[in-house]
């Protein structure tokens, strides 16, 4: 109880020595609030980012494995992985007969070649090579027309379904179903529009609205079959499921290979997870630059609000003179003064937090899907209160050690 | 017993050279003395002055308030002491500038911890008492000399303190005001305050009923003076 008036006692001189040097202490507060929009609106557009790629990503789907000759991120050294064998359209088959547990076991291909509709030309566009099972492994369906079926895959039909940015290239706002594009020397006839589903082309990644799926056999008959390179997508029954799954993929995938016991893999086996573990890994250092970087003009606003507290404790020697004649001891006039530079850095912090939610708002608007969360708010006030007690911790310290006597007689 | 002051010794280090500011004083106080402390300056008697209201402590020698030992405490428990048993009265009054009169009285129940239902009353006895109830919430800039020396006096009253410390406290007043203050003394030391009272003038000295000289950090006269309240 005693201490609870001491502390309101203290919590109230504080905020008058605020108020009463307004203008100082606004001036105090501004390095505080640049330092605060700074670090919120670093750590927020680093979850914008994350956000953007997350989402991008997303079409890949949680639950599916891609069974490939080679990482799609990896380190070291690359000679490890090119002596490996392709993998074959007859692994395919067989992990589609021996892993009873998948949902979907579809082989993929792909090739670049260049498109044209009329005088309309598209460049190096990634065509894949796909059965109609592709629909059931990832997200995505076709917005217009229909999506690739085992007709088409059977009997090597040249039909094509593109994606949306194609769509937009080539036809603009013109109906692209059962119209005839050139992919490469060959025509194919449009059956379908893919939906549109976001591009990690923002990050170098794939842009999953600039590709065609085509069947897989006419990709062959028409591009080559030989040395040609496949993956194998399989959809685990339920994305809780998926790390069991993953190890009974790569157990039917030894068997297929026929590898022995003492060997390592020779496939690779990727998914969403290993992408976003890799984006984690680049973000994560550039983040920690980034804070590191804004944390700096924090520091700064922090050493300025230690000089404006050096200077109140002058301006009050014969004050505190006086607080410790009557009573006051050395734990209160430490908090009376500690408490002084935390509001000061506190309230710059509530201003750096509404400045930086405008900064968002623009960021939102024109950049990212970037959003101030709940525990960066916080974290920013938890860290302006910090500063504040860094700040002020060495001129209360220095107050509180005054001599009463000498104290009484400054002038 | 008020307090008493054993053998008392204070020596200051200035530079290489120790100065003995007090060399060897004893003194006794009864409750409800009214005791002036006179001596010009240099004499030691600043130095006695913070020892009695444990701004300071001797460097050797005993001092007992209460019939407790303050003379070995440290910075927090001296400041619990000047607290609750030492009540300031300054030459310059030394109240908080930015707080108005209510605030500077109450301040020192503040300190020692009192609810502030508590503490409102007992502020506005003392502010009554010294005059001032209309001026509650006036700054003291807004007030004139004798008006913050009253505040000052009803400050020290609040903790009920067992001396009351008084250092030039018409020092700097005039003498008409000057008396005016001194009539709030006399009144406290008979309604059973025992009060200390420093001064270099005869005239102010006379209100109290035991004169002590210093000189030279020793104790010169000690006498008991009859015809206090003077005036």
């Amino acid at each position: 109880m005693k201490y609870i008036h001491e502390i309101t006692e203290s919590f109230r001189i504080a905020t008058e020595a605020v108020k009463a040097n307004k203008v100082r202490g606004m001036l105090t507060a501004l390095g505080i609030i640049i330092g605060i929009v700074a670090v919120v609106t670093t750590m927020t557009a680093a979850n914008g980012l994350g956000n953007r790629f997350k989402e991008s990503i997303s079409v890949i789907g949680t639950d599916v494995l891609y069974v490939s000759r080679t990482p799609w991120v990896f380190s070291g050294n690359f000679f490890q992985f090119r002596n490996r064998e392709e993998l074959t359209l007859k692994d395919s088959e067989k992990l589609e007969i021996q892993l009873k547990s998948a949902k979907v076991v579809n082989p993929t291909t792909s090739t670049n070649q260049n498109i044209k509709y009329r005088s309309k030309v598209l460049e190096s566009v990634s065509i894949i090579g796909t059965t109609e099972k592709q629909v059931q492994a990832s997200a995505g369906a076709p917005e217009y027309g229909r999506f690739l079926i085992a007709n088409d895959v059977q009997y090597k039909k040249n039909v094509c379904v593109i994606g949306s940015e194609i769509k937009d290239h080539l036809f603009k706002d013109v109906d692209a179903v059962n119209k005839k594009i050139k992919i490469g020397r060959y025509h194919f006839l449009v059956v379908g529009v893919m939906e549109k589903q976001g591009s990690a082309g923002f990050f170098g990644g794939p842009n999953f609205d600039r590709r065609i799926f085509i069947p897989i056999s006419s990709l062959m008959k028409n591009y080559g079959g030989r040395n040609r390179h496949f993956d194998i997508v399989v959809k685990s029954p339920s994305p809780e499921e998926l790390e069991n799954f993953e190890y009974a993929v790569i157990g039917e995938m030894r068997k297929i290979r026929k590898l022995a016991p003492t060997e390592i893999d020779d496939f690779s086996i990727n998914k969403m997870e290993t992408l976003m573990a890799a984006y984690n890994n680049v973000m994560g250092v550039v983040v920690l630059i980034g804070l590191i970087i804004t944390s700096i003009s924090l520091f700064v606003g922090g050493i300025g609000v230690m000089n404006i507290m050096f200077v109140s404790v002058t301006e009050r020697t014969r004050e505190i003179g006086i607080r410790k004649a009557i009573g006051a001891k050395k734990r209160t006039i430490l908090i009376q003064f500690l408490l002084e530079s935390s509001s000061i850095c506190i309230l710059g912090g509530i201003t750096g937090l509404l400045l930086a939610f405008g900064v968002t708002e623009i960021i939102n608007a024109f950049l990212l899907p970037a959003s101030i969360s709940l525990p960066i708010a916080m974290a920013a006030l938890v860290i302006s209160f910090l500063v504040g007690i860094f700040s002020g911790v060495i001129p209360a310290y220095r107050a509180s050690k005054l001599n009463p006597i000498e104290a009484l007689r400054y002038e | 017993m008020a307090f008493e002051i054993i053998d008392v010794k204070k020596v200051y280090q200035m530079g290489s050279q120790e100065v003995a500011a007090l060399q060897g004083v004893s003194l006794a106080v009864d409750s409800n003395e009214y005791m002036a402390v006179m001596g010009p300056s240099g004499s030691g008697k600043s130095t006695l002055m913070n020892i009695i209201g444990c701004l300071d402590t001797p460097s050797s020698g005993a001092y007992l308030l209460e019939s407790q030992d303050v003379s070995k405490m440290n910075d927090d428990q001296l400041a619990e002491i000047r607290n609750h048993k030492i009540g300031f009265v300054f030459q310059t009054f030394n109240l908080i500038p930015r707080a108005d009169v209510f605030h500077n009285v109450e301040l020192p129940m503040v300190y020692s911890g009192m609810s502030s239902s508590g503490r409102r009353k007992i502020a506005e006895e003392a502010i009554e008492r010294v005059g001032l109830i209309d001026r509650m919430k006036h700054k003291p800039s807004e007030l004139s000399g004798g008006q913050r020396q009253r505040v000052a006096i009803a400050r020290a009253l609040v903790n009920n303190p067992s001396i009351i410390l008084a250092d030039e406290p018409t020092g700097n007043l005039d003498t008409t005001i000057g008396e005016e203050i001194m009539t709030i003394f006399d009144d406290l030391h008979r309604t059973g305050n025992t009060i200390i009272l420093v001064t270099h003038e005869n005239d102010i000295a006379m209100h109290a009923n035991r004169i002590i000289k210093l000189k030279d950090g020793l104790l010169e006269s000690d006498i008991l003076n009859n015809k206090h309240y003077a005036a």
